[in-house]
């Protein structure tokens, strides 16, 4: 969600402290995902100030059967940063999605998404990625 | 428009296909997965979003929040709330059928609370008052103390004798009859608030053939009819009325002077 271990961090530790004091109040909600919900208002609120990214359409590429290949070669810190760069609510989408966590009722919970939604930003996000895939790491026969 | 917005959703269920078997759990999701598992682009897709996810697992936790985690889930497993449970259908009719039986337990159990030897034949005997006509019985004008004697020479029952608490009351009529397993009874009415008498034989151990004996008066019911049954020398005797125990009360509780 951050692509910035020290800021995921933080905002880890604010999130679980703010819970322990909750439930030492005796005021937790009921309700299963309101930790995960409130985590990511969190990295939210922390990303506001950050440099934002210009809003530009990227470059979208239908999913290739050959991109397993090309994401195997990723740094995993580089999807990451890639995720992060995404703007919300996808970006949490994609970061909820891919965490393989939660199935995608949970997802619409915690994001406040609806299912149109959802599968909008991970479609696009999927083609996205796919285009930045295939300019970092070209196929043979795209050279 | 229907079929329309049926395969729009489908599409976006797909698009959310979860990416492990585990999150599985969702009938739609399982259906509209099932529909395109063939399709070369789904295929894609799901090979797509593995090595995504595999990639992503790789991605560095911080240690000192990676401690937190070990080897926990991160969704928690809801519990069960009996609040839950109790709205749980098939609970809710287990625990009716349940509460239906146990009333039915204690029904029959507290119904039998008051039981005595002789008390079933007692209850058959206030139908037989509350069905009796006066016409049925020879007409008799006599003190219900002096009848015992009628018994035993006209009939031969010997002990079939009123209690001195009822002696004293005028008779209207009596007989004597058999009941359905040939028992004899004797039937004495009386003017005192169209009160009825019943003598019968007290019920004996089916083994010993000794009479099961209990003592004081004991209450029967049945059908607006109260009957107050007493045993003495393997004879049962009740009074039976229509009305509740307060009817018969004042008679039993009176000292005989």
């Amino acid at each position: 969600m951050l692509g910035d271990s020290r800021k995921a961090q933080e905002v880890f530790h604010a999130t679980l402290r703010e819970a322990a004091v909750r439930a030492a109040r005796g005021e937790l909600p009921s309700e299963p995902f309101w930790l995960f919900r409130d985590a990511r208002w969190r990295c939210l609120e922390a990303t506001k100030s950050d440099l934002q990214p210009e809003p530009v359409e990227l470059d979208e590429r239908d999913v290739a059967p050959k991109a397993e290949s090309q994401i195997q070669r990723l740094d995993p810190m580089q999807l990451a940063i890639w995720i992060s760069a995404a703007p919300d609510p996808q970006r949490s989408a994609l970061a909820l999605f891919y965490l393989d966590e939660f199935d995608y009722r949970e997802i619409l919970d915690i994001a406040e998404l609806k299912l149109s939604e959802l599968s909008r930003f991970l479609a696009k996000g999927r083609r996205q990625l796919q285009a930045w895939l295939d300019s970092k790491f070209p196929q043979p026969s795209e050279v | 428009m229907k079929v329309l917005s049926s395969m729009r959703r489908q599409r976006s269920l797909l698009n959310c296909a979860p990416i492990s078997a585990r999150q599985l759990a969702d009938r739609p999701m399982r259906s509209a997965i099932s529909r395109a598992d063939e399709s070369a682009e789904f295929v894609d897709q799901q090979n797509f979003d593995r090595a995504v996810g595999r990639v992503v697992r790789l991605i560095a936790i911080p240690a000192e929040s990676a401690e937190w985690f070990s080897e926990k889930d991160l969704v928690p497993v809801s519990k069960r709330t009996w609040k839950n449970t109790l709205r749980n259908p098939a609970v809710l009719a287990i625990s009716i059928a349940v509460a239906v039986i146990a009333g039915v337990f204690v029904f029959n159990f507290v119904s039998h609370l008051n039981d005595f030897p002789g008390s079933a034949t007692a209850r058959k005997l206030l139908a037989v008052a509350a069905s009796t006509r006066p016409l049925m019985l020879d007409p008799v004008n006599a003190e219900a103390g002096t009848l015992s004697d009628l018994f035993f020479m006209k009939h031969g029952l010997e002990h079939y004798d009123v209690p001195e608490e009822f002696a004293d009351f005028g008779t209207i009529g009596c007989r004597v009859f058999e009941d359905d397993e040939s028992r004899r009874i004797a039937q004495i009415w009386v003017s005192e608030k169209r009160m009825q008498f019943f003598l019968f034989p007290a019920e004996r151990d089916s083994k010993s053939g000794t009479v099961l004996r209990f003592p004081g008066w004991r209450y029967v019911h049945q059908e607006g009819w109260t009957g107050a049954v007493t045993e003495n020398s393997g004879v049962c005797f009740m009074a039976a009325v229509r009305g509740g125990d307060k009817d018969l009360e004042p008679y039993l509780a009176k000292p005989k002077e």
